[in-house]
């Protein structure tokens, strides 16, 4: 008689990638894992393009990535998962309605210092910006899409987390900052902006309107691709109940079921 | 116990016997751990101070360009990068300590002196519970009340507009600065030093008190030159335990300092301390998320053994201290 361990069937996923999209993956596998008991994650959060090489050499079978797929990851086949955005937030008392991109650039990148060089802005004070320290993915994300890879000037306050964030904003008239779309919700005490005309909102994060929008990709071999993990994807593509997560984890759902 | 007596009751031990053996191998093990801890901590920092030498505690250049660089090198399967030069963070955790334990120190020596010596009983039963209450607050939620009431005041009511101006776009004046830290820090080391020299205070013999007393001499000057005096060796007890916690604070202090790499400058007057840094305990807690990067470990490590073998001196220096106080003080 061999004894039928607790776990018979139990299959652990192996996965690696972005950091980012760490705390909102964890919340889907926890979800999948309620519903599928059998099988557990296992992920590595040590960034998008380590997870993809991680997946070409068969270390991990997927990957999490930020990035659309480039000619190095021959190999490899991208699904979009779901949208991520990072608005731009102001004080209440601050007049301003919408920025174009270089006006943000030129605020984080310490050419703008004074509210009286931003048009429509009511303050003739300085500018206080407020940003991320420099390991956030969300610091990432908005040197390579705002700031032209250029680095944040030396008088952003940076803060260790996107909650800080919004709270230091709320706190100073002058203060302007980027912050998840989950920290601009009706008790955050900011306001966020238009930029380049957009409003930054789920709605037009899905469709693809707002400027600092993107996806977060989900990374299999192109060869040989566990059927696990494309069921797993294809819940967090596809169910309503995943939708819900992912919403409330502060990212957009992109094609899950009302 | 002597080696012979162990032998002749090689039947059994007594209880004492077995609880003084089972506390010795305690201690033993702490102590093992504690050396394991340095060597652990020495050794995974060793790269980094092995590049930087002596150039590690110096200045030059930014720090925060340096450990966004360090960073970045763990990624892209090159050399690995190791330059960092950590005077900004060494000096921001000197004058953040120090201007906290300094101004600690004094209120808490009167705070003591008054509760145990001059405060009608009925006070000093309110004081004792509240002190200790608030020596137990964990630091976090000192952080919290700070970055949501007293960064945001200095920030709008202390700091001009023309102060503002003069500095950026080289740094901000957010509120987020020394002075925000070093008040929080002075709030939260404050009960421990007046817990502890209450204690030490009440442990004075009361027949030294009231030879001073039938003297003739009064009850302020009796008490400041024969109580306090005598207590001196817990003061420097209280003042180290405090100093230690200090050196180590680190999430109050990334919350409320100002989080950037940069050495407040002291010729810029009452500027100074509206100016924002990041002490060393902070900048673990910055960069955390990136120990995956196998150059970003080895210098939190080493940042990390910059702080361990400060808080080890600290103790040598105040076992050193109360030396020359033994004769005549009270053993903390």
């Amino acid at each position: 008689m061999v004894a039928v361990p607790a776990t018979a069937g139990a299959q652990t996923l192996f996965g690696s990638g972005s950091s980012a999209e760490q705390p909102i993956l964890q919340v889907l596998f926890r979800a999948y894992n309620r519903l599928h008991p059998s099988i557990k994650f296992n992920y590595l959060a040590d960034g998008g393009n380590a997870g993809v090489q991680d997946v070409q050499a068969g270390r991990r079978l997927f990957a999490v990535n930020t990035r659309p797929p480039l000619p190095s990851d021959a190999g490899t086949t991208y699904f979009k998962l779901f949208l991520d955005g990072l608005c731009v937030a102001v004080n209440p008392a601050n007049s301003i309605s919408g920025l174009t991109i270089t006006q943000a650039k030129d605020i984080f990148t310490g050419v703008a210092t004074n509210w009286s060089q931003i048009a429509g802005s009511n303050l003739t004070t300085t500018i206080d910006p407020v940003g991320r320290n420099s390991s956030a993915g969300s610091y990432t994300f908005f040197q390579q899409a705002v700031l032209g890879g250029q680095t944040q000037s030396s008088n952003v306050h940076p803060v260790t987390s996107d909650g800080l964030v919004a709270t230091s904003v709320s706190k100073d008239q002058s203060g302007i900052g980027y912050v998840g779309l989950a920290h601009t919700g009706k008790g955050s005490g900011v306001k966020t902006v238009t930029l380049n005309g957009v409003a930054c909102n789920q709605a037009n994060i899905k469709n693809e309107t707002y400027p600092l929008f993107r996806y977060i990709w989900g990374v299999l071999p192109t060869n040989g691709a566990s059927r696990t993990v494309e069921k797993f994807f294809d819940w967090v593509r596809t169910s309503k109940q995943a939708g819900q997560i992912i919403s409330r984890a502060g990212a957009v759902p992109a094609f899950n079921k009302k | 116990m002597d080696e012979d007596d162990f032998l002749e009751r090689d039947r059994g031990l007594s209880q004492d016997q077995r609880a003084e053996l089972g506390l010795g191998a305690l201690v033993f093990v702490v102590m093992a751990l504690l050396v394991a801890l340095f060597v652990f901590v020495l050794h995974e920092a060793w790269p980094s101070f092995a590049h930087n030498g002596l150039g590690w505690f110096g200045g030059g250049g930014s720090v925060d360009q340096e450990l966004q660089a360090i960073a970045r090198s763990g990624d892209l399967k090159e050399a690995p990068v190791y330059t960092f030069h950590a005077w900004p963070l060494i000096w921001s955790t000197i004058v953040i300590t120090v201007g906290a334990v300094a101004i600690a120190f004094v209120s808490s020596l009167f705070i003591a002196v008054f509760m145990v010596e001059f405060a009608p009983a009925w006070l000093g039963r309110i004081l004792e519970p509240v002190v200790r209450l608030l020596a137990s607050i964990p630091s976090v939620i000192y952080g919290l009340a700070a970055v949501l009431v007293l960064v945001p005041f200095i920030g709008n009511h202390l700091i001009t507009q023309s102060e503002k101006a003069s500095v950026t776009p080289t740094i901000q004046l957010s509120g987020s600065s020394l002075l925000a830290a070093i008040v929080v820090l002075t709030v939260m080391i404050a009960p421990i030093m007046i817990a502890v020299f209450a204690d030490g205070l009440r442990a004075v013999p009361r027949g030294w008190l009231e030879g001073s007393l039938a003297l003739g001499i009064n009850r302020w000057r009796t008490f400041w030159k024969v109580g306090v005096r005598t207590a001196r060796p817990v003061f420097v007890a209280g003042t180290v335990l405090a100093t230690a916690r200090a050196l180590g604070e680190a999430i109050m202090l990334s919350m409320v300092s100002g989080g950037v790499g940069f050495a407040p400058n002291p010729v810029d007057g009452l500027m100074f301390f509206f100016e924002p840094s990041r002490p060393l305990a902070a900048t673990i807690i910055a960069f955390d998320e990136e120990l995956s990067s196998p150059p970003m470990k080895h210098t939190l490590y080493a940042i990390a053994a910059v702080l361990l073998f400060s808080s080890a001196m600290l103790s040598v220096i105040g076992w050193a201290a109360k030396q020359p106080m033994r004769r005549y003080g009270v053993v903390p």
